[in-house]
């Protein structure tokens, strides 16, 4: 009797566990639900499975690091590295110009930069004006569908800010900051969304800026040619010229999902 | 523009034509659906349908089901390097060693169920369990085994291109995965009892004293030899179906240090399994066997099974590629890894085949013939139906699945 209890108890006790890890599982992914953490788990989720050279830290643009993956989901904000290296090399304070131009791509530098290609303006009214930064206009140059968040919804940072069709291509554009929406406009504004961000103000530490836009957007081209070329040859880099406003009109041939997926970083 | 089955592969690698699959797939399909027919005529009309009988109990399924269940220990061994030793490097690896994992064991439970038959009463094992049956013990383990493979299965499946657009479902992975180090300690433990009880079942047959082993408590020597030899042949397996595959798609799939690291592991393990394997032997042929009536020389008169079985399976496919794997030089040049991947993969199945058709073949009792088994072509065909599974499952995983997370960086 004593060996029946321990042997089917052993294994019911196994049972018991397989069943208990799935419904916490289950009732976890509940919770984050409702914390509103399932935009930033999605993310947590993809960036893995992002191929390596979308995944560089910043600060290899820089040449800080000569070769350095990203381990936070470019949430520089939960980087020790990132703070210690701002700490001993902080932004410089001389005047920039307020534009740079980048292979023909104009990048206002009192913008905020993401890597998913969106960027961000504080403005003087508290909110901040979210929009596609120059190469992701050219990218989705004239969508065939876009789709905003509702005013009054939240957006996450790294969570999807709005979708955009594009030649069969569906892209999601990420948030670079948490807040609520409080207007709406479209690629022929300029701007997608007016945001009231979480706390006030802007915390745009994850955020590229400066002198880090040239040689982030030099990278950028970089994958974008390697993705625009044929599929079974060896990639080839375009010399001089700039990118045309519709870059998709232009490459019919290139298969636009897989281009869409390595510029936004889609896994 | 991608088309529906371009969308639910993985994006930034490159898979063949439909067309191709189909063609690929095809005759894999016929044979799932021979071996089918097969398998149900087993159902229908009984064990009549097999070669085995009341004397000949075990035949080709039993050896096919313990030769996939040690060649499937490579998913509860890598998963116990990776989440319990934190071996990361074997994240490369992983989600395709589940998957080997899962239709290895779901294999050998769907020709279990043929073999026992009365699919109906499948649950009586549960109800009514002989708790002194070491194959009640296997039946438990594979059974809450497998659904440990199911559940580690589930984040695979989750990750599709297309069902993880869904966020709920990608939530659900993302916590799911964060218990994975819970789930390959259970893993870890019922693979423990079952390999160990699968060798255990041959090491208590008094009657059979060709299989018979003193041991330590309750358990025979078997019991461990079981466990260490599935647990070296496991990552064998892995490095040779990764290497496979790679061939048949042509692609890279693992960076080149992976597949000698999983033969490193291999060599690591089998050395012990050789050596308690020998010791063991040697005290079969010294005391055991005499003491049960039998000079060990005795059981290889019986041609085909002479003392050259013995030799290859501890020599041959033992001694030599643990050779070959522990040697860096050697285990850097394809062509010896590979080979030597595949005596340990054959050495196991040798060796499972020896303590399943030899033990039994052999007669114990002076009036006792030998026995000789030949599978019936329903049998043969259900152990087919079950390859043509595991290469189709594989083939539709690998096709819409991330099974090797470095393959994308690798085709760039």
């Amino acid at each position: 009797m004593l060996s029946h209890i321990i042997f089917l108890g052993l294994f019911y006790t196994v049972l018991a566990v397989l069943s208990t890890t799935v419904a916490l599982s289950l009732y976890r992914a509940g919770q984050d639900f409702r914390a509103r953490r399932a935009e930033a788990i999605c993310w947590h989720a993809t960036f893995p499975d992002l191929p390596a050279r979308d995944r560089l830290c910043r600060h290899e643009f820089t040449g800080e690091f000569s070769h350095r993956l990203c381990d936070k989901a470019f949430d520089c904000r939960e980087c020790q590295q990132h703070a210690a290296l701002v700490a001993r090399r902080p932004p410089d304070a001389a005047p920039t110009p307020r534009e740079a131009d980048v292979f023909g791509l104009e990048f206002p530098l009192d913008r905020l930069y993401h890597r998913g290609h969106a960027w961000a303006h504080p403005e003087p009214d508290g909110t901040v004006t979210v929009g596609l930064d120059a190469l992701g206009a050219r990218l989705v140059a004239e969508p065939e569908a876009v789709v905003l968040p509702a005013i009054g919804s939240h957006i996450q940072t790294n969570g999807a800010a709005w979708h955009v069709n594009k030649r069969g291509a569906h892209v999601r554009i990420l948030s670079p900051l948490d807040g609520q929406v409080v207007a709406t406009g479209g690629p022929q504004d300029g701007w997608y969304l007016k945001v009231k961000p979480d706390g006030g103000r802007l915390d745009a530490r994850h955020l590229l800026r400066g002198p880090e836009i040239r040689p982030w957007i030099a990278h950028e081209m970089e994958r974008l040619q390697a993705s625009l070329g044929p599929a079974d040859q060896a990639p080839t880099m375009a010399d001089g010229g700039v990118p045309v406003n519709d870059i998709a009109a232009a490459y019919p041939e290139a298969d636009w999902d897989a281009v869409c997926a390595e510029i936004f970083l889609l896994p | 523009m991608p088309n529906a089955d371009t969308q639910l592969m993985p994006r930034g690698v490159r898979r063949s034509t439909p067309r191709q699959f189909l063609l690929w797939i095809l005759p894999w399909a016929a044979l799932l659906a021979f071996g089918v027919y097969g398998a149900g005529l087993c159902l229908v009309k009984g064990l009549n349908q097999t070669h085995m009988d009341n004397r000949f109990a075990f035949g080709l399924w039993i050896f096919l089901d313990l030769t996939v269940i040690a060649l499937g220990a490579g998913a509860f061994f890598t998963g116990f390097l990776l989440y319990i030793l934190k071996k990361s490097e074997l994240k490369a690896v992983i989600n395709s060693a589940v998957v080997i994992g899962f239709i290895c064991y779901s294999g050998a439970v769907a020709a279990l169920l043929v073999d026992v038959g009365q699919p109906a009463r499948f649950w009586f094992t549960f109800w009514h369990p002989n708790v002194h049956s070491m194959l009640t013990e296997v039946t438990f383990c594979i059974s809450c085994y497998l659904t440990v493979l199911f559940i580690e299965y589930i984040p695979i499946v989750l990750k599709n291109r297309k069902l993880r657009q869904i966020p709920s479902f990608l939530v659900f992975e993302f916590e799911l995965h964060k218990l994975m180090p819970v789930l390959a300690g259970v893993g870890t433990f019922l693979s423990f009892f079952h390999q160990g009880s699968l060798g255990g079942l041959y090491g208590v047959l008094r009657g059979r004293p060709f299989a018979f082993r003193e041991g330590f408590a309750i358990w025979p020597s078997t019991f461990f030899l079981f466990i260490l030899s599935a647990a070296a042949a496991g990552p064998a397996f892995i490095l040779l179906t990764t290497w496979l595959v790679s061939k048949v798609s042509g692609k890279q799939l693992v960076r080149p240090e992976v597949l000698p690291m999983l033969g490193r592991i291999s060599g690591v393990l089998l050395v012990p399994y050789i050596l308690l394997k020998s010791i063991d032997t040697l005290v079969w042929i010294d005391s055991t066997s005499p003491a049960r009536g039998f000079a060990a020389y005795q059981y290889y008169a019986w041609k085909p099974f002479g003392a050259w079985i013995l030799f290859a399976e501890i020599v041959v496919f033992g001694l030599a590629p643990a050779l070959i794997l522990l040697r860096r030089r050697l285990r850097e040049s394809p062509a010896w890894l590979l080979s030597a991947a595949t005596l340990v993969c054959l050495g196991i199945a040798l060796n499972r085949f020896v303590l399943t058709i030899q033990t039994l073949a052999l007669p114990t009792l002076p009036f006792d013939p030998f026995m000789s088994y030949l599978p019936s072509w329903q049998e043969t065909a259900t152990f087919l139906a079950v390859v043509a599974y595991g290469v189709l499952l594989y083939s539709f995983s690998f096709r819409y699945l991330t099974l090797f997370p470095q393959e994308k960086d690798l085709s760039c």
